[in-house]
């Protein structure tokens, strides 16, 4: 049996919140780059990054495999293409206009196996003159292809084609039933014309029955026969052309997250963005030179890069306060999108990136239309918070943008310090991007070195760097302010 | 040996009026569906005349309520239908069928009566009227004729299970050899294409026949087959000569009257699954009755009956039932008039427990909808009718009445009550009277009925009907009350 598996996604799913993240991270700015406008390729990267549940190995699979397709460009676009070409056809040529009728769905199918045979002998004759892959996933692919398609298979595939063309006419064998009825039909492989047993039958011993040309109802029935004959094979034939027809889907789709490396591959090079690929490390979260990936699709060109080193074991979290316009979301986007293209075992816009384990990334971005104080806004973001709980793993990331800020500062903090607390002694990493003063400072003070405090970088003048820097807590800063200008008034 | 009725004895058609005030049409719709089978319609609209044929009929039905009894008889039952059909069929067929056909229904009909007998011998069967039938079974089955039918239909049967051809069909043309050998073309396909593993999904091609298996083109396949197949087929058209009739009479009456418990079967197994019982009704001879739980099967259906409860020792037999509007009353009392009408047909009845007696009649007087408007000739009609019902009642005739003398005022409704009742209490008759006039309830030989408000929610009706007297608060004050149209809430408004 042919079997390949390119992608080891395992019967994970997409996440439960898949489209807040896809919303909340700008991920349909990298998949449309990575797209390039196909279809196919847009939902298979939707799926790989926004999948639920995924394993080192199966990671280092996956690089294995986007390194291997950036090497062997040209055969893998040739599949790519031959896969799309061969269902294309089938769009043109082949029509279950009717599937109740076994007539129908015979000679359609077998139109479509004929097809497939062509697109099988020129996929297995392209292989055949390609260089060896190194990944894993596209050897084993190679492999079990040549194992199972060759040219004997090819041939009778074509027979088999041939036999269901019209004017062949149907062998089938029949007893007699209930009420002298015929039944248990079992459609024969044709006594091939001029042996030595098709003209013993010829002799003597036939019985032939001609319809009389104006027997139309004779006609008709003859036809229902035929049809019911066909029944007993046509979901076989129909079994045998789905299987095959999926086989070529399942390839293109898979081709298609190759495809897709490549395309984003061309624009890492046309923006001169840096190019790494995951490393785990346990006990270290760590990146160097970080670039936002949507924000540089949106620019055209290249942003401030964030580092972070993290060397601490379990879960810790990532407070991000201070001035607006200071590229805060910027940081968690840029750190968000980059996990989820490192799990997918893509390569990372930095220079270099450690994480722990390949955890699972959910978002919970304050929304525009929220940004108001009240009760009813504050029920529906703990909702929505709420919503998610329940999936959360340990290793998970939890992204936060300003959460908890559609009630007054006080409920808020508690509210965030709750879940955020909650979060961190359950193994569930957190960046936050919070203004809430009495969650950062009771938070930061009872957890000590397990919480890195972020603030954008301001130069003596003023100016604003758009980096972020280590801050620490200054408890009596308003107070010392106010004593100042009081002192001074 | 005879066959005898699976019924019992027959009863009269009940009149018109009862058939009409009690629903008795509607009941009907719900029991045999739309397509009323016009033989059973006829059998349940006969009132038996004797307590004794109903309660062979409830013996009966005491036995199919069992459900390796009823199985048994329902199997049976279609098997003999099916039997009919085929022979049916043989009528018209093409003479290659023919012969097939008349084999299949004496198949069937062997295994019918064989499996029948045995699975009834096997169980214990109380009622007399399918043990007699057991024994009429069974002097068939024993018959020399009947073997003999089932030894050669048998040999029948194998002689066609030998026919194997294979067929060609090119073009117009049809060619037939009998069959030595060949490759099976769908495992082949399946074979060859196994290397594709597909999702698992598999998408069945159902092909429905348009012409019928038994046609001009049929019979020129079979007749292709014979010629290679002289000698079976001659031990099937032997088979047909043989035995020319299949089905005994006996048997045919048999299966039809055994619809009449099915059909019942069916209707009760329906309202059960509702959450509703039936009961086998015992009759009384002392003149009590003592119904319980006993409700209405049109709202049972839709799962909205409220049981109630209706008991006297026999020394009063009058019940009045009054209380508030769309409480339940005329439901009450159509409720037990059907209870009744269908303990005289021998059948269970939709209550927990039933014991009554047998009534000798039922009547009953119900407004008529078309003399609205026409009070006079109403009230005439109803001073009619209650003579009328006078005239025949006895001390076992029931009675239901529903606002009869409304169409007057009160108090000369009473006393219309009051005579009317009067009489039918000298009769010793029985008599629901569902009446808005609390008065009648005092009457000294009544037992006073009312429908209860509900206790969570006192302005809308519990359905039940209990024992007591007529409330002197009346609904209508209250909900008045509650928009401040009272007497004295008014004026201070109006003030």
């Amino acid at each position: 049996m042919i079997q390949f598996d390119l992608l080891r996604l395992g019967k994970a799913t997409r996440i439960s919140i898949a489209d807040d993240v896809r919303t909340d991270l700008e991920l349909d700015k990298i998949v449309a780059v990575a797209s390039n406008g196909d279809r196919l390729i847009a939902e298979t990267w939707m799926n790989v990054l926004l999948l639920g549940e995924t394993y080192e190995e199966d990671v280092r699979y996956r690089q294995d495999a986007v390194k291997d397709a950036l090497a062997h460009r040209e055969t893998v676009l040739k599949m790519y293409s031959i896969s799309g070409e061969v269902l294309d056809r089938l769009r043109r040529e082949v029509f279950f206009f009717r599937t109740d009728d076994p007539a129908v769905v015979v000679h359609e199918a077998s139109r479509g196996i004929e097809i497939f045979a062509d697109a099988l002998e020129e996929l297995i004759t392209l292989l055949r003159s390609t260089p060896r892959f190194s990944s894993k996933a596209f050897s084993d692919l190679m492999e079990s292809l040549f194992a199972n398609i060759d040219e004997k298979f090819i041939f009778s595939a074509r027979e088999v084609a041939k036999i269901f063309s019209f004017d062949q006419g149907i062998d089938f064998s029949v007893k007699l039933g209930k009420y002298n009825s015929l039944i248990d039909p079992i459609l024969l492989m044709p006594k091939e014309k001029g042996s030595l047993l098709s003209k013993i039958f010829s002799v003597g011993k036939e019985y032939t029955y001609k319809l009389d040309p104006r027997d139309e109802a004779g006609a008709q029935i003859l036809y229902d026969i035929e049809r019911w004959v066909l029944s007993q094979v046509a979901s076989t034939i129909l079994k045998a052309y789905n299987h095959i027809k999926e086989f070529f889907e399942e390839l293109r789709r898979q081709l298609s997250f190759y495809v897709g490396a490549m395309n984003l591959n061309d624009f890492f090079d046309k923006l001169g963005l840096p190019r790494t690929y995951a490393e785990f490390e346990q006990g270290r979260f760590s990146f160097e030179n970080l670039h936002c990936l949507s924000l540089s699709i949106s620019r055209s060109g290249k942003t401030v890069p964030y580092s972070l080193e993290i060397q601490k074991d379990g879960s810790f979290a990532v407070l991000i306060s201070g001035a607006n316009r200071g590229g805060k979301t910027t940081f968690i986007k840029a750190v968000g999108q980059a996990l989820l293209l490192a799990r997918s075992g893509l390569f990372v816009p930095a220079e270099s990136f450690y994480i722990p384990n390949p955890g699972a990334v959910y978002t919970h971005f304050l929304r525009e239309e929220e940004r108001t104080l009240s009760y009813g806004k504050f029920e529906e973001e703990v909702k929505r918070f709420r919503g998610f709980v329940g999936s959360l793993k340990k290793g998970d990331f939890v992204i936060m943008d300003e959460s908890f800020s559609t009630t007054n500062q006080l409920e808020a903090s508690v509210v965030a310090e709750n879940v955020v607390s909650a979060l961190i002694d359950s193994g569930i990493s957190v960046f936050y991007v919070t203004f809430l003063q009495d969650f950062i400072y009771k938070f930061v003070t009872h957890y000590g070195d397990k919480i890195v405090l972020l603030v954008p970088e301001r130069l003596e003048d003023g100016t604003r760097t758009y980096r972020l820097m280590r801050g620490s807590l200054q408890p009596g800063y308003a107070m010392d302010l106010w004593k100042k200008l009081h002192n001074s008034g | 040996m005879e066959y005898e009725s699976l019924l019992g004895k027959r009863g009269r058609r009940a009149s018109d009026q009862v058939i009409w005030d009690l629903r008795i049409s509607e009941l009907l719709n719900d029991i045999l569906g739309k397509e009323k089978d016009e033989y059973l319609g006829a059998l349940y609209l006969e009132q038996l005349d004797e307590k004794d044929a109903a309660v062979f009929r409830l013996n009966v039905f005491q036995d199919m309520l069992r459900k390796d009894v009823y199985d048994e008889v329902v199997n049976f039952v279609e098997k003999i239908r099916e039997c009919m059909r085929i022979l049916e069929l043989e009528k018209e067929a093409y003479e290659q069928h023919k012969p097939g056909l008349h084999l299949d229904a004496a198949l069937e009909y062997i295994e019918a009566l064989e499996s029948f007998h045995e699975k009834l011998s096997s169980v214990k069967i109380g009622s007399e009227g399918l043990k007699h039938f057991l024994a009429y079974l069974n002097s068939i089955i024993e018959s020399e004729t009947f073997r003999s039918m089932k030894e050669r239909a048998y040999e029948a049967k194998a002689a066609r299970e030998k026919i194997k051809v294979r067929v060609k069909i090119i073009g117009d043309k049809i060619k037939v050899w009998s069959y030595d050998d060949g490759e099976d073309l769908a495992s082949f396909i399946e074979a060859l294409f196994a290397r594709f593993k597909g999702s698992g999904q598999v998408e069945e091609v159902k092909y429905h026949r348009t012409a019928g298996e038994m046609s001009h083109i049929h019979a020129a396949i079979l007749e292709g087959a014979f010629g290679f197949f002289k000698e079976e087929y001659n031990i099937l058209r032997k088979f047909s000569e043989d035995f020319p009739s299949i089905i005994d009479e006996g048997v045919r009456d048999f299966s039809k009257e055994a619809e009449f418990y099915i059909s019942y079967v069916k209707f009760m197994r329906r309202i059960e699954e509702k959450g509703y019982p039936f009961v086998i009704p015992r009759f009384t001879t002392d003149g009590s009755i003592k119904v319980k739980g006993f409700y209405s099967p049109l709202l049972a259906k839709i799962g909205k009956a409220i049981p109630n409860d209706i008991e006297t020792d026999g020394e009063k037999r009058i019940f009045t039932i009054t209380g508030m509007n769309g409480g339940g009353k005329t439901t009450f009392s159509i409720s037990f008039g059907q209870l009744s009408y269908l303990s005289k047909l021998g059948v269970p009845v939709p209550a927990s427990e039933a014991m009554l007696p047998f009534f000798s009649s039922i009547m009953t007087a119900f407004p008529i909808e078309e003399d609205k408007g026409e009070e006079l000739s109403r009230l005439e009609h109803d001073v009619v009718r209650a003579w009328n019902i006078l005239k025949s009642a006895n001390d076992s005739s029931l009675v239901i009445t529903n606002e009869l003398f409304s169409t007057t005022t009160s108090e000369e409704g009473f006393q219309l009550a009051e005579l009317f009742l009067g009489e039918l209490n000298k009769k010793r008759a029985y008599c629901l009277y569902v009446t808005f006039i609390p008065k009648v309830a005092s009457l000294s030989y009544v037992i006073s009925l009312v429908a209860m408000p509900s206790r969570e929610e006192p302005l809308r009706p519990s359905y039940k009907i209990l024992p007591g007297s007529p409330p002197a608060e009346y609904m209508a004050i209250r909900i008045a009350a509650k928009y401040q149209l009272v007497y004295e809430k008014l004026k201070g408004m109006l003030g």
